[in-house]
């Protein structure tokens, strides 16, 4: 595909930059390795009638690990519904555009940061679209850090036990969390098997490839009727920049001049796709 | 006054199929009307208050008006971040509903007794705080937290202490104490909330004979109208089945404080959690809120404020 294409992976991490570093700003890691799947997700499944953020009928996104939000920022770039100054002024005094979800900002659908809260919002939101008989479907993104939140299980046997098909929780299972591995602080075992023995139909897949993403999105959409779904997708925390990949330093460091530079560089852009 | 409860539910819940009721596993019996007129609004969550709440938050997001039932010793203060963040934050339509505040399950020890829940959410931003005394003001606050679109917490404490209303009541005014006995000027005004209503009126009635406002609204209140009723009065007495920290005691005391300082006595639960085992009644006595105790405060409270 063309760099120009909407939602390119290396243009949404250059707005993450380009956000962390005028904010000087934490969670870097958090958003990238969430990128391939905003990018998949606002490119070619959330409908949003006439454009619009706060459409009714609209599909839901869910961003219940709040931490990630400068890559759903940088998505929000390019549906047209945050412009440059807000990118650029990110963090300064009297603006509106947080560090973690916040509900009040149209595009974001939960106040998240806070982990557990956003996926019970989700499902609560499922619920109202089946018992209202739309078509509309909720895709709730949480870490796998998140899921050491009793709430979240509580929210997967309740959707399963009302048969809530158009519920999809996305884990990013990148491995770390704010401390450490996940290995380390509470190991979450086996995530597919756990996911499916509470009656989710589940896939696994490379969470930075994204026809893969949209090919198991499709096909989870497409089978098991009755069953929420899961998509566990394996990522690496501060995917795209070498020097941020797997080390969890950037879930709290912020960029200097130096390692702005030096990130921007190893995105690889080409100046018409930033 | 739980059948006013239960009525108030059924009733809007049939003229309105966006009103659902969640439960948390709770409310045995009291909720038969519902799940037989309206079994399509009726959702039991399961033993999992977190995701209830959560869920409601996101329910009211798409369009309906949830009304989350729970013990009062559940909720609000088992999710009360779920109530901050999923609800109040952005000003959704959920009435959160908390029974057998106070000392209602006296039996059952410090896990199901509640004397927490008022000032936990006094103080979350854009949720109002609704405490009814009798059935006349349980259908007054049922109906007013419906028409009022925003987030509530209704407590719900003990239901069988009698009416303190002869008749039902004009729709509640927001913020509004509502006087349900005059009394003399020279004595303190007493002010009360939820059980502790009949309470002040046994007392106002039968030994000091005491004007009574009930409060059926903790959150908002009228300012204006405490700061009338305590310059009018001898001091002010203020009652209810809740800590002293945090509760309508405190409200009542800040109000008065900052615009017209009188004296406040604050009938409530001290800082501690209950001993003992036993009957409600045995309890109140335990905790000093029995009619005995409260009137021989208030006679103290009386012999040492200047007329």
């Amino acid at each position: 595909m063309p760099d120009d294409r909407r939602f390119h992976p290396g243009r949404l991490r250059h707005t993450v930059l380009e956000m962390a570093y005028a904010g000087s700003t934490v969670h870097i890691g958090c958003a990238f390795s969430i990128v391939e799947l905003l990018a998949v997700l606002y490119r070619d499944h959330l409908r949003y009638p006439g454009n619009d953020p706060k459409a009714e009928g609209r599909d839901y996104l869910v961003l219940s690990k709040g931490h990630g939000v400068m890559a759903q920022y940088a998505c929000m770039r390019e549906m047209g519904w945050i412009g440059e100054t807000e990118i650029q002024s990110y963090f300064s005094d009297g603006t509106h555009l947080k560090g973690l979800s916040d509900s009040r900002i149209p595009g974001l659908e939960v106040t998240s940061g806070s982990l557990g809260h956003g996926f019970s919002v989700g499902v609560g939101i499922a619920l109202g679209a089946r018992k209202q008989g739309t078509d509309q479907k909720i895709f709730a993104i949480v870490g796998d850090g998140e899921l050491n939140e009793g709430s979240i299980w509580e929210g997967m046997l309740f959707a399963a036990h009302h048969r809530l098909d158009n519920l999809m929780i996305i884990v990013d299972e990148n491995g770390f969390q704010a401390m450490g591995a996940t290995e380390d602080v509470l190991s979450l075992g086996n995530l597919r098997a756990k996911f499916e023995s509470f009656g989710f139909k589940t896939q696994e897949v490379d969470g930075h490839d994204e026809a893969a993403i949209d090919s198991a999105i499709r096909s989870l959409w497409a089978t098991a009727p009755g069953q929420p779904k899961a998509l566990v997708a394996r990522t690496v925390k501060g995917k795209g920049v070498p020097f941020m990949e797997d080390d969890n330093r950037w879930h709290y460091t912020r960029l200097t001049a130096q390692t702005f530079a030096e990130a921007k560089g190893a995105l690889g852009l080409s100046e018409g796709s930033k | 006054m739980r059948d006013a409860f239960s009525d108030a539910l059924v009733r809007l819940a049939v003229q309105d199929p966006k009103v659902l009721l969640l439960t948390g596993d709770h409310g045995y019996a009291l909720f038969d009307a519902f799940r037989n007129q309206c079994p399509a609004q009726y959702i039991n969550a399961g033993i999992a208050e977190q995701n209830m709440v959560g869920m409601a938050a996101g329910l009211a997001r798409a369009g309906f008006r949830p009304f989350v039932y729970g013990l009062s010793a559940f909720v609000p203060l088992r999710v009360l971040e779920q109530i901050k963040l999923d609800i109040a934050h952005d000003g959704l339509p959920v009435v959160l509903l908390g029974d057998g505040a106070g000392f209602v399950y006296s039996h059952l020890g410090t896990s199901h007794q509640s004397t927490e829940d008022i000032a936990c959410t006094r103080v979350i931003a854009g949720l109002d705080v609704l405490s009814p005394a009798d059935r006349h003001e349980m259908t007054a606050c049922m109906a007013h937290a419906y028409a009022a679109r925003r987030p509530v917490y209704l407590r719900m404490g003990k239901s069988d202490r009698g009416d303190v209303h002869s008749s039902s009541l004009a729709p509640l005014e927001a913020g509004r104490m509502i006087q349900v006995r005059a009394g003399q000027l020279d004595l303190p005004a007493f002010i009360a909330t939820g059980s502790m209503v009949r309470t002040a009126l046994d007392i106002a009635e039968q030994q000091v004979d005491a004007g009574v406002w009930s409060v059926p609204s903790i959150k908002p209140l009228d300012a204006a109208q405490v700061v009338r009723v305590a310059r009018d009065s001898r001091g002010v007495v203020v009652l209810e089945e809740h800590s002293t920290y945090g509760g309508l005691g405190s409200a009542i005391a800040e109000i008065v404080g900052e615009h017209n300082p009188v004296r406040v006595m604050r009938i409530g639960v001290s800082d501690r959690f209950s001993e003992h085992c036993g009957t409600y009644s045995y309890l109140l006595k335990e905790h000093g809120l029995d009619h005995d105790c409260v009137l021989e405060r208030i006679r103290m409270f009386i012999g040492s404020t200047p007329a």
